[in-house]
């Protein structure tokens, strides 16, 4: 694939899933869910470890913390953090972004990820 | 000209899990410890995470985490009618050299040794009479016993996120576990990880023929998890890049993510990368060591780091040059059997069948360090009986995958050409059919096989190589035919299209092809320092403020992986250094 056509790819994914729409998640249970993250995310601002830190997620570009050292693939994805761009992510991350870095097959359960996302809405703040 | 260095308790030479253990341990309890190690700093965020790893040509030909043979190696040859000749490229075994050392590039399987190995000697002579040990066969008790190091092993599976589950809990017997395995207080701190088709099938045969099949206990961790000092371990991805790879989903419990970080962020822990110990320091009259010297290889500045307490924490074999070359206690001479420093080196074996199923998809790329089932039927199970084989020891039997690689893993059925356009065409057409069943064996330590110091060659330090002296002995030989026999036996039950065949070895070992890094004894424990290098604590019996820590300090080499024990002996000795050895420094077993 190009690049241009990977970006397009990208888009489009980004567009195609801005339209559907998510069960609210329970944050209880969502905080369980994120051990599956915390080998290497962490919450706190600035403190990368494996993975970039996870604060301040929503809202932001993908590949766009400070002193992390991205993929190629994720800078350029053009994706911005949403609770549906993230719903999407982690459902099949290498399906969405073709090439990342991160080692994490994918969390199948759409109920799961609805949780895990109500957790971090509250928790990366 | 040589640096002296400011005075410290305790210098740790090699930090893998041994050393890493026992830094963090001892730091935690006050003591000023700094670690030497040869290899470099390596972590998951910048090292073990794309695109440096799954990389074979760079890890597994070419051997990037282990040591560098052009510095120093080991001169080998199968008997002492023989020249020895240096081994000028690692192949048989793979010492890593990095920070967190083989516990980097392993694959996470963790046993239990059992008083099946600690009393060997004892047990054999008991059941089968004195004469059933042949004469050149040179096992001992280990002067430790399996209730001693329970509370060890269970602190060492918990701290690497070990995935298994209990077959004898306080002597209750647990389905789907181990049925031969001593007792343990608590069940493994995770479950199993999820069975492949090629496991699933092997237990299944083993069953059926009898056997007593389950999960290989691995410090792959099966699902996320925090240990107890707080490190975070993710779920095990089955990338299928575990052997030779540090891991990049951090499920791997391996030392340079768990204790070494721990002790890091300790102020009274120091490390220096780097740097070579070449010799540990004694005083005048022998009684003591005093520290050890080393040299920055970046630059070659030489330094002397005295210390009040040395840990001998480095690759099982380095640990034992190091003690030839500093002449702590007397060389082993298996001519005239004086001497205990060199004694007892001990390997493994072991028999393989490759059976191909057409129509069946293996998908031999995916899989954990630990995606196995085992049978311990010929292995821990003393009901077995070896009497009429005519063998001392024991092997275990396992059915699965551990990282089959895309250069190097080309399973074709025997007769195929070995190269050339059917060459290709097997390959592709048996790929995904494959699956193998393997035994891994023990080696009966033996007079003859020994280490001492080369007369010839020398290291990059103008330093004797290690001379090591190492073959199978008959009781090897007839322990792999019973196993190719079982071996062979189950997988003709399941009806593969074809299959090549175990064949128990008889061939002289060689340095090639890679056969295991499970390098045992030179520097052995035991009850009194006639017969061993070690007491029960991992003391020298010579100077008491010497501690060897390793593999290197077995009698002999059971069939399971070494690292369990070396995990727990390594806390035990830091358990015997901060309760019994600070408080008052001196032998901790009368000689």
């Amino acid at each position: 694939m190009t690049r241009l056509a990977r970006i397009v790819a990208a888009l489009a994914a980004t567009l195609a899933i801005m339209g559907t729409a998510r069960a609210a998640g329970d944050a209880t249970r969502g905080e369980a869910h994120f051990q599956d993250c915390a080998a290497c995310h962490t919450l706190e601002a600035g403190a990368n470890g494996v993975g970039p830190s996870l604060h301040g997620i929503f809202g932001r570009k993908a590949g766009d913390v400070a002193d992390f050292r991205y993929s190629p693939a994720m800078k350029r994805s053009g994706i911005t953090w949403t609770p549906e761009t993230l719903d999407k992510f982690i459902a099949d991350p290498q399906g969405l972004v073709p090439g990342n870095r991160m080692p994490y097959a994918g969390m199948a359960k759409e109920a799961d990820r609805a949780d895990l996302i109500a957790y971090l809405q509250k928790a990366s703040k | 000209m040589v640096t002296k260095l400011k005075d410290v308790d305790v210098v740790v030479v090699g930090l893998g899990w041994t050393g890493g253990i026992l830094a963090k341990e001892l730091a935690e309890s006050g003591l000023k410890v700094v670690a030497i190690e040869r290899g470099a700093q390596r972590s998951s965020e910048n090292d073990y995470s794309l695109p440096n790893i799954r990389d074979e040509l760079r890890y597994v030909v070419r051997h990037d985490l282990m040591q560098n043979t052009a510095r120093d190696t080991l001169t080998v040859r199968n008997n002492p009618s023989q020249e020895a000749l240096p081994m000028r490229r690692l192949g048989s075994f793979l010492p890593g050299e990095v920070v967190g050392g083989s516990g980097v590039h392993w694959s996470g399987h963790t046993w239990r040794w059992t008083d099946m190995e600690f009393k060997v000697r004892s047990n054999y002579e008991e059941r089968y009479g004195k004469k059933f040990i042949p004469d050149d066969m040179t096992i001992q008790d280990w002067g430790i016993t399996y209730a001693e190091l329970e509370p060890y092993y269970e602190k060492f599976e918990y701290t690497a996120a070990v995935s298994g589950k209990a077959g004898n809990l306080g002597g209750k017997i647990q389905e789907g576990g181990n049925p031969f395995e001593a007792p343990r207080a608590k069940d493994y701190p995770l479950p199993p990880l999820t069975p492949i088709l090629a496991s699933e099938m092997f237990s299944t045969a083993a069953r059926n023929a009898g056997y007593h099949p389950f999960p290989r206990p691995s410090a792959n961790a099966s699902q996320p998890y925090t240990n107890p000092d707080g490190t975070k371990f993710g779920g095990c991805q089955y990338c299928g890049y575990c052997q030779r790879f540090g891991c990049e989903a951090n499920a791997k419990g391996s030392p340079h993510m768990t204790v070494i970080p721990i002790a890091m962020r300790n102020p009274n822990f120091e490390l220096r990368t780097n740097s070579w110990v070449t010799k540990v320091n004694k005083t005048s009259d022998g009684k003591r060591v005093t520290g050890v010297s080393y040299t920055n290889i970046l630059n070659g500045e030489e330094f002397e780091q005295p210390a009040n307490i040395v840990l001998l924490c480095a690759y099982a074999l380095n640990n034992v040059h190091l003690m030839l070359l500093s002449g702590v206690g007397q060389p082993y001479d298996p001519v005239a059997q004086t001497g205990t420093v060199g004694k007892n080196y001990c390997y493994q074996t072991g028999a393989a069948a490759t059976l191909f199923f057409e129509g069946k998809y293996f998908n031999p790329f995916m899989n954990a360090g630990g995606s196995n089932a085992t049978i311990d039927d010929f292995n821990i199970n003393w009901g077995f009986d070896r009497g009429p084989h005519g063998f001392v020891g024991a092997y275990n039997v396992g059915g699965g995958f551990n990282t089959n690689l895309p250069i190097g893993y080309r399973p074709v059925p025997s007769g195929t050409p070995q190269w050339g356009s059917e060459w290709k065409r097997a390959t592709a057409k048996w790929y995904q059919t494959a699956m193998v069943i393997n035994a891994s064996g023990s080696v009966m330590a033996n007079r003859y096989n020994c280490f001492d110091l080369d007369p010839t060659y020398k290291n990059a330090f103008g330093q004797p190589l290690m001379r090591m002296t190492f073959d199978y002995q008959a009781n090897e030989h007839k322990m792999g035919q019973h196993a190719a026999q079982v071996i062979n036996d189950i997988a003709a039950s399941m009806n593969p299209s074809k299959i090549n065949k175990a064949v128990a070895r008889t061939d002289p070992w060689t340095v090639v092809p890679y056969q295991s890094t499970h390098n045992t004894g030179g520097t052995i424990m035991g009850t009194n320092p006639r017969d061993s290098v070690v007491n029960k604590y991992l003391q020298s019996w010579d100077c008491h403020n010497l501690f060897v820590v390793g593999a290197n300090v077995f009698p002999h080499n059971a069939s399971y992986n070494p690292t369990g024990p070396v995990g727990a002996l390594a806390y035990w000795t830091a358990d015997a250094i901060k309760s019994k050895y600070v408080k008052n420094p001196g032998p901790l077993v009368a000689a």
